[in-house]
């Protein structure tokens, strides 16, 4: 452990989180499970805030959709049975490959979207299902989707705020997740979450985010462009195929190249929209 | 300069009341206060050989600050037993020569212990999962795997505690 903080906060209610944040001016910062903050060599910080008691571990369903306290574990998120029938148990699946058991056990989901690194499995997916972050700071309380937050300078703003819940909203159709990593358990080197829409027999609506590019999930919006409207099938998957090692915008960094970024990810794209394509079809029935 | 702080916690049944640093981690405090069993592999999360028990869940005490316990229970392996009274857990660690070196052992059999507390009849793929985050440059795992399988037995058969 590398931080030689000066002291150790345990809030009692957001308020007090938020003063203390203020009072530290860019110099404390939001402790929840603490897996990035033992990790971090921030020699500026001076003050961490823990708020594991302010009562933000929950998992409720809501007409379809989930709300996920900051604070709820990964493993308690897996434990939830609202969390895992969401959309066929697509969020489960994807929590299930986020490390192992005992890093679960600590990571929560809002220090998973605070952090929201690069490589992370959770940020493509959530940028997938248009999950909703909510937030409070000394203004009030404020809501944005994930991708339009992480767009902006969200380190910033967030250093002054405390992430309260995240929404996860329904879904008619069906949701599958694709990761690549070296082997069970590491961090991905190419992750993509695909949802998609059927209606007779057809790509009513897509959904599809890629992610550790090395960059952050986002949507590719020219290949749902080109999914809807057509026929789900081989002959549809190997087009997903094709347009994807073309136009794909990939780069490289220390665990993979951009070349194999490129040929991965066709292929990884194409299962998991055939995996979605199954269950959406499964599910009309 | 950095403000010493005092927090209570339970340490393997007993109360301990202790002076800690603010950034000290769970592992350093661990180890200060003898808890041998705890060991230091990589401290960034990444080999499981830190692990211990906090309120009955396995996790890292590298990655976990001292602060963060305050109030709750944790479990190290000195908790479950010792050479003059081993767990069954550490019987069948012995019995299937899951060890060598021993470095992982602490770590291992501390997430057997949490998934055989959820689970009385793992799989041997539910197992290879549970411990999947701990490594060991011994073994090969495939004798790990076997201990935790022989003690869910002996779980079954009663020979627990
Ligand atoms: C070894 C390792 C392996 C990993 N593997 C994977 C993986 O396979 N897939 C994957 O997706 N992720 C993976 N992760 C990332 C993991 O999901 C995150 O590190 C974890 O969720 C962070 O949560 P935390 O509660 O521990 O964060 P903390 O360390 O407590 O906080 C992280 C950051 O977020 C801020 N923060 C936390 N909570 C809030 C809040 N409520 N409001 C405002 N700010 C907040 C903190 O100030 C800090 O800056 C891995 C991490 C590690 C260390
Ligand atoms: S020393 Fe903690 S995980 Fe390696
Ligand atoms: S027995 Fe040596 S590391 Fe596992």
């Amino acid at each position: 452990m590398r931080l030689k903080i000066k002291r150790f906060h345990y809030a009692r209610d957001v308020e007090e989180a938020l003063s203390l944040l203020s009072a530290y001016r860019g110099r404390g910062a939001i402790l929840a499970g603490g897996l990035d903050l033992a990790r971090s060599f921030n020699p500026k910080l001076e003050g961490l805030i823990d708020i594991s008691g302010l009562g933000l571990s929950y998992v409720h369903e809501q007409d379809g959709g989930l709300r996920i306290g900051a604070t709820t574990t990964l493993t308690e998120v897996l434990e939830s049975r609202a969390a895992r029938e969401y959309l066929g148990g697509f969020l489960a699946e994807v929590v299930g490959q986020v490390a192992n058991p005992p890093l679960r056990n600590q990571a929560t989901f809002g220090g998973a979207v605070a952090s929201a690194h690069p490589w992370a499995d959770l940020p493509t997916a959530l940028v997938a299902v248009g999950a909703e972050v909510r937030w409070v700071d000394q203004e009030g309380e404020h809501r944005a989707r994930v991708e339009e937050l992480w767009q902006g300078e969200f380190r910033r703003l967030l250093s002054s705020a405390v992430i309260t819940e995240i929404f996860l909203p329904p879904w008619e159709g069906a949701f599958a997740f694709g990761k690549l990593s070296r082997n069970v358990g590491d961090i991905a080197l190419l992750n993509c979450a695909c949802g998609l829409g059927i209606e007779d027999g057809k790509v009513a609506w897509a959904r599809v985010a890629l992610g550790a590019t090395p960059r952050r999930g986002r949507r590719l919006l020219w290949l749902e462009d080109l999914l809807t409207g057509e026929a789900p099938g081989e002959e549809l998957w190997q087009v997903v195929r094709e347009q994807v090692e073309a136009n794909v915008e990939v780069g490289a960094d220390r665990r993979a190249s951009a070349a194999w970024r490129r040929a991965a990810a066709g292929p990884l794209l194409a299962r998991t929209l055939a995996r979605a394509a199954e269950k959406a079809t499964a599910r009309q029935r | 300069m950095q403000e010493a702080m005092k927090i209570y916690f339970e340490l393997n049944g007993e109360q301990r009341y202790v002076e800690i640093e603010p950034g000290e981690s769970l592992l350093s405090l661990l180890r200060r206060l003898g808890m041998k069993s705890v060991k230091s592999g990589c401290e960034t999360g990444d080999c499981g050989a830190c692990t211990v028990l906090l309120n009955g869940r396995a996790v890292r005490s590298c990655t976990t600050f001292a602060a963060q316990v305050r109030g709750k229970r944790v479990t190290t392996l000195e908790g479950l037993g010792d050479v003059d009274d081993p767990h069954p857990l550490q019987e069948a660690f012995v019995e299937a020569g899951a060890v060598q070196c021993g470095f992982c052992t602490p770590g291992m059999i501390l997430v057997a212990y949490e998934l055989l507390s959820k689970n009385g009849a793992p799989t041997p793929q539910e197992v290879r999962a549970a411990i999947s985050g701990n490594l060991c440059r011994c073994t090969g795992y495939v004798k790990i795997v076997d201990a935790v399988l022989l003690a869910a037995q002996w779980k079954r058969e009663g020979k627990w505690r």
